[in-house]
């Protein structure tokens, strides 16, 4: 049997080199331009402790992790219990372990299928017999690996070299000898008893992101000048990443003292004239709050982005949900105007930023960027094309509007102007001097306490969205839009969604998807498009009270369509899988058959 | 070269909504010839301020004037002065927006060294809310909300800021616009972080006698005091019978952003060769 597509799990203890292995792995791949999909899972040490990866490699384009293992690599058998519950295994599953394992046979949980596909091979023994110690076990294991399922050898022979190539020409040279070993090793030794056997044609190279880099990378494209932020798990990458290179393009990046801070500081770089950002995650995101606020009142471009985690308070940092929806499109005192973008997987976050920039920039508010700790942390295989632009996908780079010299004769910062936009001086621009201020105010910022100068400055606040509307359609749709059943999810959860409705209409099950990506303002036009149609709409989401479908049921209801809406929420703390969204459908549609 | 502008041209069209004898009109005038004396650029300028009856003091200024939120004006005055250094950043708020709801600011602006200066109106209490306790009420002083007396002990903000490693803190009193002014002066030329403590009356829910029990108290530091001296700029502080007014702590050390231009950004470009192209950056992600 030949495998267009593999999911490659590892597991072991803090030091044998799993995450190693699996970047090593998801580099090799990527570099023959094969699609990947890697998570990475840690015990709750923050140095040390178990770690498992899931590699996911195919021939064709992947949406998800994949829901059950292929191959299971096991390192320590002792590590490999602590992440039963995520790694699931496939009935026929293969497993390789280190042949000198301390745990016994006997006390580890397999079935008949897998012990009869259990290669054991002595990592440990064959990498201290070529390179002194044990700690190229991993690399051993890849060349064992590489053999047994047809991998893409020579790109792992490079990808080793990469890994070391700070290193002496010594410690790479070992490291090839500790790879070549294992692949000896199953010549000799191993007699291949199962099917699996990776099939794939060799392309051009991809690159290899992760969510939180993509966000980084698309606030420099976007022109990004100044970053304030506070370390919060799982958004903390970015601000590391920006602090490295944004001093690189000339930009600045201020560690600040809490989130408070963060969001006041970017308010005022803003009101400065430059492009500012922060990132951040649920606590953080309820301590800026009153500065989102304050960036709507005073009509101030800011990207905030909010990876999500699981809440509320504390919840669970290194987990995701969605859950934080209501709070980015409502969260404020009074009705504060903001934009709320989703990026639904790591190229997305490039573009959704670039694009949050755009609508902040030229519509002067903020833009809430939600993206959530699945994408987040997930490292994917990327089209470069995509990033580089020369594909679909937004590109577009705004530069704020600034008063012009007739203009500048009697500057009303806040004029009153058929799209709500007025043109936003800043420091540096003589005769733009003007008065910003979080109270209501006039069209020259001076505070105004009464209703109907409230009313009048509200309406202009709110105008802004009728041209976004216009200017925007922002949405996917995957399978027949014309089928009777539907599934409406956002953000992460689109890839369980779209490989589920793509295995279901394979199945013969007419079902379509929608996912919107502008989140906030909502737009009616692809819904009425995609409800035509539908008779029972699915709307799974990462949050126990339904927040997403509630926020849907504020603009549409889906009685009037004559669409019955299922629920189909759930805690977060692990993203959907293919197999829960996928029988979610299949019950639904033979509930609409049977009820015929 | 144009002509030297006059205090006037610093005043904004707004009419201050404060209460007759209030201590702030005093540090307003004060800071109208400042601006003046220094021949700020309007257009140069940022006047920020956080909520409370002086925060009110930046829509009063002609310049880029910000009122942003409670405790909040240092984080914006530093996200200003960072992101454009040209600009002259002069940020006011009260004794409760800087030392109750935005006393986690003080210390990272002062200890990071942000090129900006930092006015406290101190009058002891809550105004813009109508009289309750602040930070630097006295013990044992019935407010609004303290109604059996003030239980909590008197800020000293001078001793903190010097705590802090206030690159300047400086005391001076509205009773004294002149004082003010010289002060003021000396606080926008000083590279750094500059802190001034303003004793600022609030004769509506303080009393009328504030300036009197305040001139009582105060004496101006000797023209030869040297404020480099650490350990007496401490004893100086935590005098609080008598309040030293002038410069009392000053040292000289580098701006954040001398030290971001020359230890992070020259840095940065000379690891990328320049500028960093967005090709280059993505080199980085190349299996």
């Amino acid at each position: 049997m030949n495998n267009r597509n593999i999911v490659i799990g590892i597991a072991g203890s803090g030091g044998d080199g799993v995450v190693s292995a699996g970047e090593i792995l998801v580099n090799a791949a990527s570099s023959d331009g094969l699609f990947v999909f890697m998570l990475k899972s840690f015990g709750a040490q923050i140095r040390g402790g178990e770690s498992s990866v899931r590699v996911r490699i195919s021939d064709l384009p992947v949406q998800s992790q994949g829901d059950r293992i292929d191959v299971m690599v096991v390192l320590s058998w002792s590590n490999f219990l602590r992440f039963k519950s995520e790694l699931l295994l496939q009935e026929d599953a293969v497993i390789v372990s280190d042949t000198d394992d301390p745990m016994s046979d006997d006390s580890i949980p397999l079935n008949e299928l897998q012990r009869t596909n259990w290669y054991k091979i002595p990592f440990s023994k064959l990498a201290t017999e070529q390179t002194g110690s044990n700690l190229a076990k991993n690399i051993v294991m890849l060349g064992a690996i590489s053999e047994l399922f047809t991998l893409p050898k020579e790109a792992l022979n490079k990808s080793v070299k990469k890994k070391f190539k700070t290193k002496t020409d010594d410690i790479i040279e070992s490291n090839i000898k500790a790879m070549q070993a294992g692949i000896d090793y199953v010549r000799e030794h191993i007699e291949k008893k199962d099917p699996l056997r990776f099939e794939y044609e060799i392309r051009s190279p991809r690159l290899v992101m992760q969510g939180n880099e993509a966000v980084a990378m698309g606030a420099i494209y976007a022109g990004l000048e100044f970053y304030a932020g506070y370390p919060i798990t799982p958004s903390t990458e970015i601000m590391e990443w920006i602090s490295r290179y944004l001093p690189q393009r000339d930009g600045i990046t201020m560690q600040m003292e809490d989130e408070l801070a963060s969001i006041n500081a970017i308010i005022g770089a803003s009101f400065a004239g430059r492009k500012a950002m922060t990132a951040t995650s649920g606590p953080g995101i309820s301590l800026m709050t009153e500065g989102i606020g304050l960036a709507s009142m005073a009509e101030i471009p800011v990207v905030i982005i909010n990876v999500q985690r699981g809440g509320p308070s504390t919840g669970l940092p290194t987990k995701t949900e969605q859950a934080d929806l209501m709070q980015a499109i409502w969260g404020s005192t009074g009705d504060s105007a903001r934009v709320v973008i989703a990026p639904c997987d790591v190229e997305d976050c490039f573009d959704c930023t670039v694009m949050a920039f755009y609508i902040s920039e030229k519509y002067q508010m903020p833009v809430i960027v939600l993206s959530d700790q699945f994408i987040a942390h997930r490292t994917e295989s990327v089209n470069p094309d995509a990033i580089r632009g020369s594909k679909e996908g937004f590109r577009k780079v705004y530069t704020r509007d600034v008063p012009d010299e007739e203009q500048l004769k009697d500057y009303r910062r806040y004029q009153f102007t058929e799209s709500g936009v007025s043109p936003m001086s800043f420091p540096g621009i003589a005769g733009g001097e003007y008065h910003a201020s979080g109270l209501e105010h006039d069209e020259r910022g001076y505070p105004r306490g009464d209703a109907a100068s409230h009313q009048k400055m509200t309406e202009k606040r709110w105008k802004k969205f009728e041209q976004i509307k216009e200017e925007f359609r922002f949405e996917r749709f995957y399978g027949p839009l014309d089928a009777q059943l539907g599934v409406i999810a956002w953000g992460s959860t689109k890839g369980a969604v779209k490989e589920a409705v793509n295995k279901a209409n394979a199945m013969g099950i007419a079902v379509g998807a929608l996912i919107p990506q502008l989140i906030y303002p909502f737009l009616l036009d692809p819904f009425n498009e995609f409800m035509k149609s539908k008779k029972r709409v699915i709307i799974p989401e990462m949050s126990f009270s339904g927040q997403f479908k509630r926020y849907l049921r504020g603009f549409i209801r889906f009685g009037d369509y004559g669409v019955k809406d299922v629920a189909y929420a759930k805690a977060g703390g692990s993203p959907f899988t293919v197999e829960e969204i996928l029988n979610k459908i299949i019950e639904e549609w033979k509930d609409m058959e049977a009820s015929r | 070269m144009n002509e030297a502008k006059k205090a006037a041209e610093y005043r904004s069209e707004l009419k201050p909504i404060w209460c007759p004898g209030c201590g702030d009109f005093g540090f307003l005038n004060a800071l109208y010839k400042a601006l003046e004396e220094l021949q700020l650029d309007t257009a140069n300028t940022v006047v920020c301020s956080g909520i409370g009856c002086s925060s009110r003091i930046s829509g009063y200024v002609k310049a880029y004037t910000f009122n942003g939120i409670h405790g909040r004006v240092l984080p914006f005055a530093s996200g200003v002065k960072m992101s454009r250094p040209e600009t002259t950043v002069i940020a006011v708020g009260g004794d409760g927006d800087g030392f109750s709801i935005g006393a986690g600011h003080i210390g990272h602006a002062a200890r990071k060294n942000i090129n900006i200066t930092y006015i406290v109106l101190d009058n002891n209490i809550y105004g813009l809310t109508k009289g309750q306790a602040s930070p630097t009420t006295p013990l044992g002083v019935r407010t609004k909300t303290t109604y059996y007396g003030n239980m909590g002990t008197t800020f000293n903000p001078v001793r903190m800021l010097i705590a802090y490693k206030a690159s300047f803190v400086a005391r001076t009193f509205s009773g004294d616009p002149k004082h003010i002014q010289k002060i003021l002066v000396d606080a926008v030329r000083h590279p750094g972080f500059a802190f001034i403590e303003v004793l600022s009356p609030c004769v509506t829910f303080r009393g009328q006698d504030q300036y009197k029990i305040l001139r009582d108290r105060v004496r101006y530091l000797d023209e030869n005091y040297n404020p480099e001296n650490e350990v007496e700029a401490f004893d100086i502080a935590n005098d609080e019978n008598t309040l030293a007014l002038g410069v009392i702590y000053k040292k000289i050390r580098p701006t954040y952003d001398e030290i971001i231009q020359q230890n992070v950004i020259s840095k940065a470009k000379a690891a990328s060769n320049g500028i960093a192209k967005i090709d280059k950056l993505l080199e980085q992600f190349q299996p």
